[in-house]
Formats: structure tokens, sequence, C-alpha cells
């Protein structure tokens, strides 16, 4: 299963290092913005945070853009938040139906090891996939932050990038589903669900009936705005987003353990 | 022999589309068994039962005496499975795709690789897209043969291959069946199964049709006649009492006559037009 396993990361090594370096690297030059725009971003910072709903939806009433805290979860958490649902989507859509699409499932699943089995090491490469994105991105917002020579917000980093670790696997679990499902790769169904999650959460913070619903999509823990002014995480969003993540497992490993593989 | 494939009542349709229709066949140890049949025959869908790629529907498949369903793994640990398409990941080196093989597998396999790398002539420094079908069918090669399993299952195995590589790997085919595997070799090019195998199965529409020894098959009653009457050629297989074909061709004024023993090309298709004599 390791060697399965391994395999699976280094056929995933490229995507990695380029969306890692992508979204890490926008979140380090946002980072590095900062102190160009600071003295508009002052002047700025009142008006964005009077705009009503969309002061709200983008967590501009919450915190300050003038400040550093504030700039780096408006900008780099939107930038991470999109960036890191699509990288999880991608990965996650065409995780098992590369197989069958590129016809390389013959060989794979003629080797003396289960199809659960087989599934669980891709599952396991996909996780390992998602931490170390998250580590990259993590170490080049630390390193925008140091080259600023600000202070870390570390607490609230830390918990930014496991919110966002955790979005990220509950995206890629209902993504795999599609995976399962489908012989070809999906990627265009797998990003919609991805753009989908964002903006069930926009539309939540802007219509105020939405409100009671949005623990339900992922991204609503996520919210850098909300994580950085240090408001309490909203515990039915988490047991959700991990009921959402046990059910989409065990639905894909149903439906892939049971379906028919195309040749 | 104990039988190291055993399909009993095999039934697998995909939605409305026939696949297979209660299929019953054995193979023995030690043997090499053809398995033949045109496109859409039920052939590959039989070979991807036995795998664990399909579910079917009704019916038993025992390997090595083992449920192909409950004991999946432990049989796909004996068995080296060349698909018709030899399809692999595009970025990696040859090298890295037979390890690979070799230690999901657990095994050192090393040796094995390396001598039939080099009796097939294939560089393992190229990356798999760098590769033509050929050379792309001799990595399959390695990945199935490299572990020395006791069952070979080859779908279509020698196309692509060229001549001088195809009669390469029916010796090594050979080499290990002396020393004990057995091969279940599904093929269309009917050469190979004259040749090289003892029994053979030929399927049509998703039945088997015929199952018996090659020598068999192509020693029936029935007899190719190529005739010439008034300068139009004429050929056909006639299988019933052969005095009722002297009898008919009495009345033909003859410019010529042959009456051979069909080869299994000719079996072949008249198994598969489903021409019963004339």
């Amino acid at each position: 299963m390791l060697s399965i396993c391994r395999h699976e990361w280094k056929l995933g090594l490229k995507s990695l290092l380029i969306w890692s370096l992508s979204v890490g690297g926008m979140g380090f030059l946002c980072i590095l913005m900062y102190t160009s725009m600071e003295g508009d971003m002052a002047a700025m910072a009142d008006t964005f945070s009077n705009m009503g709903a969309f002061s709200d939806a983008f967590g501009m009433s919450t915190l300050s853009i003038a400040t550093l805290g504030g700039f780096f979860a408006t900008e780099v958490g939107t930038v991470h938040g999109l960036g890191s649902a699509m990288f999880a989507a991608i990965m996650a859509t065409v995780l098992l139906s590369k197989e069958e699409d590129a016809h390389t499932g013959e060989f794979l699943y003629s080797l003396p090891v289960s199809r659960g089995r087989i599934v669980c090491a891709k599952c396991l490469a996909l996780l390992a996939e998602l931490v170390s994105f998250t580590l990259i991105c993590g170490v080049l917002y630390i390193g925008g932050f140091i080259a600023l020579g600000e202070e870390i917000p570390m607490k609230e980093l830390l918990i930014f990038l496991g919110c966002m670790l955790l979005m990220n696997v509950e995206v890629s679990s209902v993504a795999l589903i599609i995976s399962a499902c489908s012989a070809r790769n999906r990627i265009g169904v797998g990003l919609g669900i991805a753009l989908l999650f964002y903006a069930y959460d926009l539309i939540g913070r802007v219509v105020p009936d939405m409100k009671d619903y949005l623990f339900a999509g992922p991204f609503s823990y996520t919210n850098a705005s909300e994580i950085f002014s240090g408001k309490e995480m909203s515990a039915a969003a988490l047991i959700t987003g991990i009921s959402v993540i046990l059910l989409s497992l065990a639905a894909s490993f149903t439906v892939y353990l049971k379906k028919d593989l195309a040749s | 022999m104990s039988d190291v494939i055993k399909i009993e009542g095999l039934t697998k349709t995909y939605g409305k589309k026939r696949g297979v229709t209660d299929l019953t066949l054995k193979v023995k140890e030690g043997e090499i068994y053809g398995f033949i049949g045109p496109n859409g025959a039920g052939k590959s869908t039989t070979i991807r039962s036995m795998l664990g790629f399909l579910n079917f529907d009704s019916g038993k498949i025992e390997i090595f005496g083992r449920d192909s369903r409950s004991e999946h793994t432990a049989i796909l640990k004996d068995v080296g499975y060349m698909p018709s398409e030899a399809l692999f990941y595009p970025a990696m080196k040859v090298s890295e795709v037979i390890s690979f093989a070799a230690q999901v597998r657990g095994l050192d396999c090393r040796k094995e690789a390396a001598m039939l790398c080099e009796r097939l002539q294939l560089d393992t420094n190229k990356r798999i897209k760098e590769l033509s079908l050929g050379n792309r069918k001799k990595v399959s090669i390695v990945c199935a043969m490299q572990h020395k399993p006791k069952l070979f299952i080859f779908d279509e195995p020698s196309s692509g291959l060229d001549p001088l590589m195809q009669n390469t790997f029916f010796t090594l085919i050979k080499e290990y069946v002396r020393e004990g595997a057995t091969c279940f070799l599904s093929t269309h090019v009917l050469s190979e199964v004259s040749r090289y195998c003892e029994r053979a199965a030929v399927m049509r529409e998703g039945r088997l049709i015929r199952e018996d020894s090659v020598e068999n098959l192509t020693e029936s009653s029935a007899k190719t006649v190529k005739l010439s009457v008034d300068g139009v050629q004429e050929e056909y297989i006639f299988n019933g009492d052969i005095n009722e074909l002297v009898s008919e061709l009495a009345k033909k004024k003859l410019d010529n006559l042959y009456i051979e023993e069909p080869s299994l090309e000719e079996m072949f298709m008249h198994f598969y037009e489903g021409k019963e004599g004339k």
C-alpha cells in the first residue's frame, strides 16, 4: 500500500508545486504589498467597513483592512481559500477516474492489492498533498511577515491554516464522489464544486435570510476575518464539515468498490 | 492435471447489452489455452471478470481453486496479466514502471526483469511517453512475467510486436510453461493458436460455441470445398454426410474440384459466421 501511496504522491507532485507556489507566492506578494498600500488603506478602511452586507461578506466590517492582520485576512484569506479549494477539487476529481481515463487501471488493478487498499493509498497521498500545500503556503506567508519585519500572528495563522486544510479535505471528499462515479476526468465539475461552495458562503454572508444556513458550507469556518478578530468558531459548521467528509468518503468507497472498471 | 481456471455459468451484462452468457470452461495446469473470437464476442469481458475488474451477474470463477470474488488479491499474486492496451503512466521511466510493479508485489524481481529486458531488447531508461506501441507491449510483457507467475493471462499480446519479438515472446511463454506455468491466450491471430495452443475455445456473441483440442477443432467432419463450374469459382465449408456432397457435386459439370481439411482460420470463420454446412 505504501508503494501505491508513494507512486500517487509522485504523480501529483508537479501539480502540488505549481499550485502551492502560485497560491503561496501570491499571498507572499500580497503581504509585501501591504507597506506600499498602508497609507492608502488607512484612508479607504472606513469606506470599506461601511459597505453594509458586502463589508460583512468580505470581513471588512470585523477587521480594519488598514492593519496587517486585517489586510492579510481580507486579501490572502480570499486568495488562499479559493486557490486551495480549487487545487483540492482538481486533485480529488481525478484521483480515481484518471486510471480509467488514461487506461492505466488495467495495469494498477491487476497488481495483488485490493481495490479498497488502492483507494485508501490514493486518499492518503491526497491528504499528504493537501497538508504539504498548506505547509508550503504557510512558510511563504510567514516569510512575508518576516520580510516586513512584522510580528507573526502565529496563533491566528495556525488556526487559519488548520481551518483551510479542513475545508480542503471537505471539498476534496465531495469531489472524490465525482471521481468514484465517473470513468472520465471531470475537472470542470470539480472546479464547479469548489466555486459553488465559495459562492454559497458569499451569498450566505450577503443575504440576511441565508445566514442561518451558512454553517452548511465548508467556507463558513474558514473566514479569515473572523479567525483573526478572535471570533469563536461555529461548532455546528465544524461538525457539519467533519460529517460531510465522513459521508462523502463512505459514499465514494461504496460506489468505487462495486463499480465495473472501464477498459 | 488440476484445473487452474474453472468458469461455471458466467453471465455478465452491461445494462441491456450482452457481455457473456452462461460461459463454462476449464483450463488445465501447464497448458497454453487459446481463447478465440471476433470483436465483441465476450473475450475481454471474460478476462476482466476473472481479474475482478467486473462484477459479473451470475456464475462462478475459480482460479487455483480460489473464488475470484472473495480471494481476488491472493489470486492476483500468482497471475501475470497483459492487457490488450499496454498503457502506463506517461511521465514514468520504463525502469520505474517495472520496479513499481515488483514493489507492489513485495518482490525483488530485478534479475528476472533484467533478463526479460535484455531478451526483448527494451531500453529501460526511456520514458513511457517516448515509446511506440511495440515497446509499450514489451514493458507490459516484463511486468506480467518478472514475478514468474503460475498463470499468464494475455489479451491480444502480439499486436504491435514485430515478428522477431513475437517469436521471442512465445519462446518465453513456452519456457515458463515448461517450468509449470499455465497460459490463457486470448487472440485474434489464429496461427498463434494453431502453433502454440493445445486446446482452444471459440466465442461468438458472448457464448462459447466450441471448446476442444486444436487438433480436433480442425479435424472435424467439415471439409473445405473449392470448385469451379463454367469458370465461376465457389468455396464453402461442408459439414455433413460426405455421400450427399458427392451426389450433389455429381450433378454439376465441374472444371475443377478440391476437397480439403479446413484450416483453423476457415473453421473460425465457419463458427463465427454460423455456417453449418451447405
